[in-house]
């Protein structure tokens, strides 16, 4: 075989192997040391991470990607499931920056969950779900795919619970499990339907196969599991709940590696959706809605994790509104520079929450940039590169994306919500900038302020760096497969910029506005919206449920009890005679007046008669 | 109808009303039997001036003398509920009613 076949096959299975080894070290019942943690958890991750450098720098220079095929599993007559890994451009790119952004974030937990008595059990699940993530991106077929989505699920129910004397933790997880599992049914109504119909779960043999048919069911429910698993409109209220764990699962499941397994899906997939243009169109509004939604939600809240939050979903909008346009690669591109930035937002975010003595609410913080100088700068390093300022990471992918929509064939609506989204994520981010950093204290005296730890200062660096030059990294060497337009008007090409200087230049006005009081009582009606979410989950979680119980309960005490025994049963009766009965003896009491008048009645009525 | 027929009969129609209506006095109830008594009164008396029968002029001193023995009978219950109820409202007499 050749030897850089055998190099990648090998590299890239040891680094499952590496991966694995510590999880299966558990099993023996030697209790671990407590620094098992940082000493056994932490290398694996970063010897993996070294490890997957090879295959990737084979595949800059030569091109290799490959598909190792180790197991026959199972087989239903003709219907093949074998082991199979797919290790092509997206995966190669992919796994080792999920393996860089982990190791930074294991470090940091190395620290934050310092004092949490089950560090070790913490580090296991993280590295599960790192083992899901691997399968599920590298997998070949659809049920490998599907046992990865189930793993990530799982363990994000897991970490998001850490916490579970917390009953809101209890409610998040158990959020985060219920819709994933709705996004879940679309996945396994397209596995139903490519089973039946294509009678193959291998990607090479669905893309081949499907050239000629009407993929539309299978694609909607592709697009259902992504809305589900990327936390798009309609199923997206459990991605800010998932706020709920520590800081490094939000980290790390909630932004850079869970969360865009939904996009991947339909990344991986997207030779199926490329001729389908009810699948885009579907693609495309739900995308461009998700984006400006949540970045409206962004814009008012109090919590710096849950703005950091909804500015994933926003981006995960955006990176749904690329596959809309037909351009998987920026999507995927996009995956990978959002990894690196918003994976240092969270630590960041971490750090000062820890430094302020658990403190998240942001009016509450100020003057951050004196006192925890490194991580202010890193935060803002990160807001820049997520809103896209020209040449740090995130602008290669984005302007890249605004680009392409302003140059197709959309509708309008869509493009218009979306550079509306990206001017709010300046604002926000300027906000969040703004409240932490900038201004004065608004905290008390003695917060234990110390980011001297080198295991907060390591990963905050190599993030900052990941997040500066990923995006010029990535596009020098990563050719584009479908041409992108590179002549359009001048307004065109700096669109994305005006949009997001003019965002900017609104926010400094606004944050000028904080402190003077504009009006007694001012109309709030945006400013609620924003702030609850849009309502909807006080819709969805209280309103429905509580229409449906009191229905139930009308249903089974008061409306079956009061058929059988008022209306048709005994009660009936009385309710049937008693009126006849009372209007009866209404002239029965022996008034005279009754007798008087009858008497005047009869005696005019035969004057009538004897007149006539 | 002539005009001596109408004003008769809305006389009596009049004291007809009064009779079933007012019933606040039994004094109200008695008076309009009168009224109704007297307009009966003329009515016979015109009636037998009208068709030229004088086989029935005695017929209005006949209608006098029963209507006295009425008003009597009339009168003498009304000082019996006088006695017996301290006043003449109807009210009085139902008062056991529900």
């Amino acid at each position: 075989m050749h030897p850089t076949m055998i190099t990648t096959s090998t590299c890239l299975l040891v680094v499952l192997v590496l991966l694995l080894f510590p999880i299966l070290t558990t099993f023996s019942p030697k209790p671990s040391p407590h620094h098992w943690a940082s000493s056994h958890v932490k290398t694996a991750v970063k010897t993996a991470f070294f490890v997957s450098l090879a295959p990737l720098f084979l595949f800059l220079n030569e091109g290799t990607e490959t598909i190792i095929t180790n197991w026959s599993w199972m087989n239903i007559n003709t219907f093949d499931i074998n082991m199979s890994f797919k290790f092509d451009h997206y995966s190669i790119i992919f796994i080792p920056i999920a393996l860089y952004v982990t190791w930074a974030i294991l470090e940091f937990a190395t620290w934050y969950m310092h004092t949490d008595p089950q560090m070790n059990r913490f580090f296991k699940y993280l590295l599960i779900f790192l083992v899901a993530m691997i399968i599920l991106v590298s997998a070949n077929n659809m049920f490998q795919l599907f046992i990865g989505w189930e793993g990530v699920g799982i363990m994000s129910f897991l970490l998001i619970g850490w916490w579970y004397g917390r009953a809101d933790a209890n409610t998040a997880a158990l959020q985060a499990v219920l819709y994933n599992r709705i996004g879940d049914i679309g996945l396994i109504l397209s596995m139903a339907w490519l089973a039946k119909t294509l009678n193959s779960w291998e990607i090479q043999q669905m893309i081949f196969l499907s050239k000629d048919l009407d993929m539309t069911v299978p694609l909607l429910g592709l697009i259902l599991a992504a809305t589900g698993k990327s936390a798009q409109f309609g199923l997206h209220p459990w991605l800010p709940s998932a706020m709920e764990g520590p800081t490094p699962v939000s980290a790390l499941l909630h932004s850079s590696t869970m969360v865009v397994a939904g996009i991947f899906l339909l990344i991986r997939l997207s030779p199926l959706m490329e001729n389908n243009q009810t699948a885009l169109s579907v693609c495309l509004c739900l995308g461009a809605l998700t984006t400006l939604f949540t970045a409206t939600c962004a814009l008012t809240q109090n919590d710096i994790k849950k703005i950091v939050a909804f500015s994933t979903s926003s981006q995960l909008g955006l990176m749904m509104v690329t596959i809309g346009l037909n351009q998987p690669q920026l999507a995927f591109l996009h995956i990978c520079t959002h990894a690196f930035f918003k994976a240092m937002l969270f630590l960041c975010s971490g750090s000062i929450i820890h430094a302020l003595n658990d403190e998240q609410d942001i009016r509450k913080m100020g003057g951050m940039q004196n006192l925890a100088p490194l991580t202010s700068t890193c935060l803002t390093i990160g807001s820049l590169a997520l809103t896209g300022t020209p040449f740090l990471a995130g602008f290669f992918s984005k302007d890249a994306i605004i680009e392409a929509m302003n140059t197709s064939h959309i509708n309008a609506w869509a493009l218009i919500l979306t550079l509306l989204a990206t001017s709010f994520t300046a604002i926000y981010s300027l906000r969040v900038v703004y409240f932490v950093s900038m201004g004065h204290p608004r905290f008390i005296t003695l917060p234990p302020i110390n980011e001297n730890n080198p295991s907060v200062i390591n990963p905050l660096k190599r993030l900052a760096l990941g997040s500066i030059i990923a995006g010029f990294l990535i596009t020098l060497n990563y050719l584009p497969l479908k041409t992108p337009i590179l002549t359009m008007p001048p307004s065109l090409k700096l669109a994305a910029l005006a949009v997001t200087i003019m965002g900017l230049l609104m926010a400094f006005e606004l944050a000028q506005m904080t402190s003077a009081q504009f009006k007694p009582l001012p109309k709030l009606t945006p400013h609620n919206f924003s702030n609850m979410l849009g309502f909807f989950p006080i819709l969805i979680h209280r309103l429905l449920p509580k229409i449906s119980l009191t229905l139930g309960q009308a249903v089974a005490t008061q409306t079956v009890d009061q058929t059988w025994l008022e209306k048709t049963g005994p009660k009936s009766m009385t309710s049937a005679q008693v009126p006849m009965i009372s209007l009866t003896t209404n002239i029965q009491q022996g008034l005279i007046k009754t007798y008087l008048t009858l008497f005047f009645l009869t005696f005019s009525l035969a004057m009538m008669i004897s007149l006539s | 109808m002539t005009p001596t027929h109408f004003s008769v009969s809305s006389a009596f129609i009049l004291g007809l009303m009064g009779l079933a209506f007012h019933r606040t006095h039994l004094l109200s109830a008695l008076l309009c039997l009168e009224g109704m008594m007297l307009s009966l009164f003329i009515a016979l008396s015109l009636w037998s001036l009208q068709l030229d029968a004088a086989g029935y002029s005695s017929s209005p001193m006949l209608m006098l003398a029963f209507s006295a023995c009425e008003a009597s009978a009339g009168l003498a219950l009304l000082v019996a509920t006088a006695r017996t109820h301290g006043t003449d409202r109807l009210q009085s007499l139902n008062l056991l009613q529900c």
